[in-house]
């Protein structure tokens, strides 16, 4: 018995001997989920990055941006093995603080994607590479003001009939959503104000009500990012009176707008809502059916595939001492007209 | 006179929960990156505090042949009020903890008053408080996250005493504590003989005279008490508490429980083996990932594991009522 223990134990110290002497630079990724297709890019992005660096990788995602607890275990679990470097995109940074003081402590870098690690504390994040949310959103301003009519309707709104911009948004509190709600409230604010007065009322957040509004912008925040709330958010904006023009600020909210309009056929010209002006965020076949058939004027894209690739770019060379900064990693518009060019496909996932 | 006693026979049953343990460690040991070290044997408890003591509670239930549910939603429920109790109340953290495991006794009561009083059969009853207890929670706290101290806030002790101080898992006492008297309480006093009573024979326990509907309203209580417990190794743990969630949590409770060995149909079971149930879960946990399976094989491995647990159950209580023949008749009469 003795002597089968000794040679179980030598057995292990051989193949952990083994296991050292030859392995590739490990990088941990954990992102926010997987359920999303944009995820699902962003993990090419990091597979294609991984291969390219010769480095080996591991990916977790969540089942739920809720499931916080998950997150945090698959955390601990890879600081176990003693990685070269953290990609992170934190549910709650909150939860991953002591985390956070470990990889500070034992000098492993940590590199912030897409949302990143908000409010992390000072040098923990070596560098975050993702979408300035605010620019992206407000991207979607630029463009509706860009069609036809759009900024002769923000000019003819009076306060007995407004022109009603909605936002419809899934949440008030994860920072990618608050940013490009806000980004798009103050490009929108912006412009219209040069031709009206412009109220925002609807959540605490953004509201800034005004005497004699021409414009109001509404933003409508769902109970929670499930889609039965977010359905519910959208038909109330469909209730709105003179309502004109809806923002959904992330392929959830789409989805959400989609379902209460029969999958985007209200929107069809001839159809109740025919005559609404609405623009996406992110992709997903849905919203990409939607802008092809013309329900959407079109929609904003990140590139999942540039913060995956980066966040593996930026944690090797964290990893072998190379100066790394923030990465922002784009927007681009894209409607029926584009959708089929090269690098737009690339960008929009299924 | 020849000596007729036998030499005292090893349980080797009782021993396969603790065997199937080690040989899985020693599996990931040699398999895993790193898994074979103070990091790795430090992860195993430390992912385990909350589901044990989840598991503990439940186990007195389990034995009297009932189920409850609500443990998850009751846990998350309770954390979420001991957070608004700190963060918008005004009380000290440390008062606030006191009211975490009162809002889970409090739960665990209504359970045994619908079970025993209203004779609500006990998967339904609990599957309507682990409703309940899921909106309670967002309603109260305004559908508001809830951030339990952590590294660099001024209540950092709160960690310290509950989860980890300078690397040691401190929070491992308190699960073995809490064990201990869970096992005290089960072995050796009138509240686990009751319950052994109820979940064997409930109507001879009535019979008897045992006031079955008192006790059951206490097993009930003393469960959603240890779900409540937990909400505070939860907290510790994982510091953000999100309104609405908790649910499918007591499911890995339940898993650890059949694993140790506790029959579902009720009137066996051990703390012990309890405990040795939700470590195996750890330890696959961790194991798995250490060797670089997605998170998906984990819950698919856990429930090979648990079919697997029960069907060993199954066989060893078909072995127990087989009729042995020890001595042949003849022997007996000379």
């Amino acid at each position: 018995m003795k002597k089968v223990f000794a040679l179980v134990l030598a057995l292990m110290l051989v193949l952990g001997m083994t296991a050292v002497a030859e392995a590739p630079m490990y990088i941990s990724v954990i992102s926010k989920g997987e359920q999303h297709a944009f995820w699902q890019a962003v993990r090419k992005g990091c597979d294609d990055a991984a291969k390219e660096y010769g480095v080996e990788m591991y990916y977790y995602g969540p089942p739920s941006e809720a499931d916080i607890q998950l997150q945090v275990e698959a955390v601990n679990g890879e600081l176990m093995k003693q990685p070269a470097a953290l990609a992170l995109a934190a549910l709650s940074t909150e939860s991953v603080m002591a985390q956070l003081a470990e990889c500070m402590e034992k000098g492993i870098p940590v590199i912030g994607f897409d949302s990143g690690v908000p409010n992390a504390p000072a040098g923990s994040i070596y560098a975050t590479a993702s979408t300035n949310n605010k620019n992206a959103a407000a991207l979607a301003a630029e463009e509706f003001s860009k069609l036809e009519g759009f900024v002769d309707a923000l000019k003819a709104g009076t306060p007995e009939k407004p022109v009603v911009i909605a936002v419809l948004s899934q949440d008030a509190t994860s920072e990618s959503v608050t940013g490009r709600t806000t980004g798009f409230v103050d490009k929108m604010s912006e412009i219209a104000g040069q031709y009206n007065t412009v109220a925002v009322e609807g959540h605490d957040l953004w509201a800034k009500p005004a005497e004699g509004a021409g414009v109001i912008i509404h933003t409508e925040i769902a109970a929670t990012p499930e889609i039965t709330d977010v359905t519910n958010a959208a038909s109330a904006i469909l209730n709105l009176d003179n309502l004109y023009a809806v923002f959904c600020s992330n392929e959830g909210a789409v989805n959400g707008f989609l379902a209460a309009t029969s999958s985007g056929a209200d929107l069809a010209d001839g159809a109740p809502f025919g005559d609404l002006i609405v623009a996406g965020f992110d992709a997903g076949s849905p919203q990409k059916n939607a802008v092809r058939q013309g329900w959407f004027v079109g929609s904003v894209t990140q590139d999942p595939y540039r913060i995956g690739y980066l966040a593996v770019e930026l944690a090797v060379k964290a990893a072998k001492g190379e100066e790394v900064a923030d990465v922002d990693t784009g927007a681009q518009w894209y409607t029926a007209a584009n959708i089929d060019e090269p690098n737009i496909a690339l960008l929009v996932y299924d | 006179m020849q000596n007729l006693v036998g030499k005292k026979k090893i349980d080797y049953q009782k021993l396969l929960a603790p065997a199937a343990l080690v040989i899985l460690y020693i599996f990931f040991a040699i398999f895993g990156k790193n898994f074979f070290s103070y990091e790795g044997l430090k992860q195993i408890f430390q992912s385990s505090y909350y589901i044990g003591f989840m598991a503990a509670g439940v186990t007195f239930v389990i034995i009297t042949g009932g189920i409850d549910l609500s443990i998850g939603t009751v846990m998350m429920c309770s954390a979420l009020i001991g957070g608004l109790a700190f963060s918008n109340w005004g009380w000290p953290v440390w008062l606030a903890l006191f009211l975490v495991p009162l809002v889970g006794l409090f739960f665990g009561f209504v359970n045994g008053i619908l079970v025993a009083k209203l004779k609500l059969p006990p998967f339904i009853a609990t599957l309507g408080t682990m409703l309940v207890s899921q909106g309670f929670g967002s309603i109260v706290s305004g559908v508001r996250t809830m951030y339990y101290p952590t590294v660099g806030s001024p209540d950092q002790w709160f960690r310290s005493v509950f989860y980890i101080h300078n690397n040691l898992p401190v929070g491992m006492l308190w699960l073995f504590g809490a064990f201990f008297l869970a096992a005290f309480l089960l072995n050796k006093t009138r509240f686990g003989r009751y319950n052994f009573a109820i979940g064997s024979n409930e109507e001879a326990a009535r019979l008897s005279g045992v006031k079955v509907d008192n006790w059951k309203i206490a097993i009930h209580a003393m469960c959603g008490l240890f779900a409540g417990l937990a909400g505070i190794f939860y907290g510790a743990a994982y510091t953000t508490i999100t309104p609405g969630k908790g649910n499918g949590e007591e499911l890995n409770a339940i898993a650890g429980v059949v694993i140790g060995g506790t029959s579902m149909s009720g009137g066996s079971g051990t703390m012990a083996g309890t405990l040795i149930g939700v470590l195996i879960m750890a330890t696959l946990k961790k194991g798995l990932s250490s060797v670089g399976l997605q998170a998906h094989w984990q819950t698919f491995f856990t429930g090979f594991v648990v079919i697997g647990a029960v069907l060993l159950d199954n066989a060893r209580n078909r072995a127990a009522n087989r009729v042995r023949i020890e001595a042949p008749a003849a022997a007996a009469k000379s």
